[in-house]
């Protein structure tokens, strides 16, 4: 038979879960033989997740370039539930030129594998490096945060029976095979087990970063309602208010502005015709706009 | 002298139970003439009759890769082929047979005068991979004794399938039955030594999938939209998904419409349901099946591409491998590595597909590129437009050394129920007491 080398599944996960993440998995620490160079390192979570690649869709809110003599570009990625760090150096010339240049705040999706920093002191810092990085709509996002929300859960939920059910992690193998579950997850869960002890009331925590991540989808408007874009002309009109300084708001300042505040050119613009119709506001000059007041 | 190695020949003989003992002693002897030592003879000798004493196995026991053992089965179907190998015509044996604990495919490079129906027991056989499936080879040292034929049961007895549904069935199946609707038809002619036959091609599909058929004998009164129970049909892997194959040994049988079934005409002519990619990893290759994702990486390779006008295979520089220098032909494609946090898998795009979703035509790529801009460009674009998006696709995978991908038959941006989700996400949350 043909042995096919699987390629590591991206993993969606929040942020919150990720930076609790201490316990790094090496597959096998005895020989420096070739098979052990490719094989890769994992990182365990406390709710059972083995990592060795993500999938996140954030925003990113802070970029800083904390090379010494060569460039790393260090970028905070931001989710409903904490923020992803990311560090770009030249070995990932095109994130390294994606996160100099990218506008702040805004969406993006990153595709990358998990690092681990481990100072003598016994602190764990976990980050992502980026294989592939892209700007992403608020749709992707909030379809993401939808995705993680339903795997975190449906982890959480397998864990939470393990846990009700086994005494031991070493149980658990046995237990999940004779169930059907994924060998992976299995082995993810009996580790997390037995490193972080992971009990009922810390899964109970994990349920409430989810449901946390999807009330914040709530606030926000995933779906663009009629209810929805009154209130957006409403925020555009306290805007327009807020940004006039007596000659007017130039539109793509407005843009600019409201993209920061998750409003998006297409809303905006039709935000705006209908301020325009229902004389909220007026055009003094091509490109200008004016708040009546 | 003779005493000396005694011991040793009572020990060889005890190891090749089935080997004279007078052989063992000549070509031990004739090795210590050569002033072998002993424990170099000893182990030459296990060597060289150690196949001829094997063991017996069933067929449920063998595995790839198995050597020089013996098993006793019927013939269930052969076959005589001339290929061509290496400039010389070489006639090669093929079928399956059985011993009542399963079946498998075998082949010959000699002829053993097999008849369909021989009860026969095979000697020195050797188990490969062929196409992904188990194949017992007969080679120059195999022997074939005849039997009598009420050792094993008939072939209908051996042949016969325990029913599947059509999305268990893979490549390790050599005979299948299952119940199953036409939603495809067509008749074709082809050309065979016996002269011009009408054979019957389409697909079948019940409520767990689709598969592929063939049939080599006349189906009266069955048409799309035809329940049919299938006992017997063979299954062989064509273009990288298992097809069905009715034969002479097939039984093929309508079902009236009295029995309540899982599945109509309806039903299963609608889309295919995306499923986890994790499930598409694991089988040879899956017909008609659908996946949604995320676009994770966008393969070097994507973009205008120029293919040789002869044999289709992408060009670099104006010369093809087999044909030389050639005037090539520019195409578009896609080849993208799509994953839905269970797995990923290659998914490949042809130009039709490929200008939907990248959101230009070839013709305006091309425009754009210019005569000086490396196509690198356009890659690179790609990569702008489609990183991190999210897709469905539809298609039938195959897996091959590279791993499992999939040939896009369509694509489309998956519509989400974004707020449906969230709503059964809270319901599930509020029973754990959230």
């Amino acid at each position: 038979m043909i042995i096919v080398v699987e390629r590591e599944v991206a993993y969606r996960i929040f942020a919150k879960e990720f930076n609790a993440s201490k316990f790094n998995m090496r597959s096998d620490e005895e020989g420096s033989s070739k098979q052990d160079v490719h094989t890769p390192n994992y990182l365990v979570t406390p709710a059972g997740a083995k990592l060795n690649r993500l999938f996140v869709v954030g925003v990113v809110t802070e970029v800083d370039n904390v090379g010494t003599d060569k460039d790393m570009w260090k970028a905070r990625v931001v989710d409903p539930s904490g923020a992803f760090t990311v560090y770009a150096g030249q070995y990932q010339p095109e994130a390294a030129i994606f996160l100099s240049t990218v506008e702040l705040p805004s969406y993006i999706a990153i595709v990358g594998k998990v690092r681990m920093y481990e100072p003598d002191d016994g602190s764990v810092f976990v980050s992502i490096r980026p294989e592939e990085i892209n700007t992403v709509d608020a749709l992707v996002r909030n379809r993401w945060v939808v995705d993680t929300a339903e795997m975190t859960l449906d982890r959480v939920e397998v864990f939470s029976k393990v846990v009700a059910e086994c005494e031991s992690s070493s149980e658990v193998t046995d237990h999940m095979r004779s169930h059907g579950m994924s060998v992976s997850l299995a082995e993810g869960i009996s580790l997390a087990m037995e490193y972080y002890h992971t009990d009922e009331a810390y899964l109970g925590n994990i349920r409430k970063v989810v449901k946390d991540c999807l009330q914040s989808l709530e606030n926000s408007q995933y779906d663009d309602g009629v209810g929805a874009e009154e209130d957006i002309e409403d925020r555009i009109l306290g805007l327009l208010v807020d940004m006039n300084s007596g000659k007017g708001v130039d539109y793509a300042e407005l843009i600019k502005a409201a993209s920061a505040r998750e409003i998006y050119e297409d809303a905006v613009d039709v935000a705006v015709r209908s301020l325009l119709a229902k004389g909220h506001c007026y055009e003094p000059k091509i490109g200008i706009l004016k708040p009546v007041q | 002298m003779k005493r000396n190695i005694a011991p040793h020949i009572d020990e060889l003989t005890k190891a090749l139970e089935n080997i004279d003992r007078s052989e063992i002693e000549n070509e031990l002897y004739k090795l210590l003439e050569f002033r072998v030592p002993i424990d170099e003879a000893k182990r030459s000798i296990i060597r060289k009759f150690g196949s001829r004493s094997a063991s017996v196995k069933k067929i449920e026991d063998i595995s790839i890769g198995d050597q020089g053992f013996e098993t006793t089965v019927r013939i269930i179907e052969v076959r005589e082929r001339v290929v061509r190998v290496r400039n010389r015509d070489a006639t090669i044996f093929s079928g399956i047979l059985a011993d009542g604990t399963g079946l498998c495919y075998f082949n010959s490079w000699h002829d053993f005068s097999l008849n369909e129906n021989d009860v026969v027991c095979i000697k020195n056989i050797s188990v490969k991979n062929w196409n992904g499936r188990m194949e017992i080879n007969l080679g120059d040292r195999s022997k074939v004794i005849k039997l009598s034929d009420d050792i094993l049961p008939s072939i209908n007895e051996l042949s016969r399938a325990t029913s599947k549904k059509l999305i268990d069935i893979d490549h390790s199946d050599v005979f299948v039955s299952s119940l199953c609707i036409v939603v495809e038809l067509y008749h074709r002619n082809i050309d065979t030594r016996d002269g011009e036959i009408m054979i019957t091609e389409g697909v079948l599909a019940d409520d767990t999938g689709k598969l592929p058929f063939v049939a080599w004998i006349p189906l009266e009164n069955i048409d799309i939209g035809t329940v049919v129970d299938i006992k017997g049909a063979s299954v062989r892997m064509f273009r990288g998904v298992p097809s069905i194959y009715f034969n002479k040994n097939t039984d093929v049988s309508i079902v009236g419409g009295s029995d309540p079934l899982p599945f109509t005409l309806e039903s299963v002519s609608a889309p295919p349901v995306p499923i986890p990619i994790e499930n598409m990893l694991h089988k040879e290759g899956m017909f008609d099946v659908a996946l949604r994702g995320n676009i994770i990486s966008v393969r070097p390779g994507s973009g205008i591409v120029t293919r040789c006008p002869i044999c289709n295979r992408v060009i670099m520089k104006g010369t093809c491998r087999a044909h030389g220098s050639v005037e090539g032909i520019q195409d578009m494609r896609i080849k993208m590595v799509v994953d839905d946090g269970t797995g990923s898998i290659m998914v490949m795009l042809d130009r039709d597909l490929s200008e939907i979703v990248y959101g230009k035509t070839m013709l305006e790529v091309k425009g754009s590129q210019g005569r000086s801009i490396s196509q690198d460009v356009v890659y690179e674009n790609m990569k702008q437009v489609l990183i991190g998006k999210y897709i469905g696709a539809r298609g039938n995978t195959s897996s091959t050394e590279f791993g499992v991908s999939i040939v896009a038959s369509s694509v489309w941006d998956p519509e989400d129920d974004l707020a449906g989700r969230v709503n059964t996400l809270f319901e599930r949350l509020t029973e754990t007491g959230m």
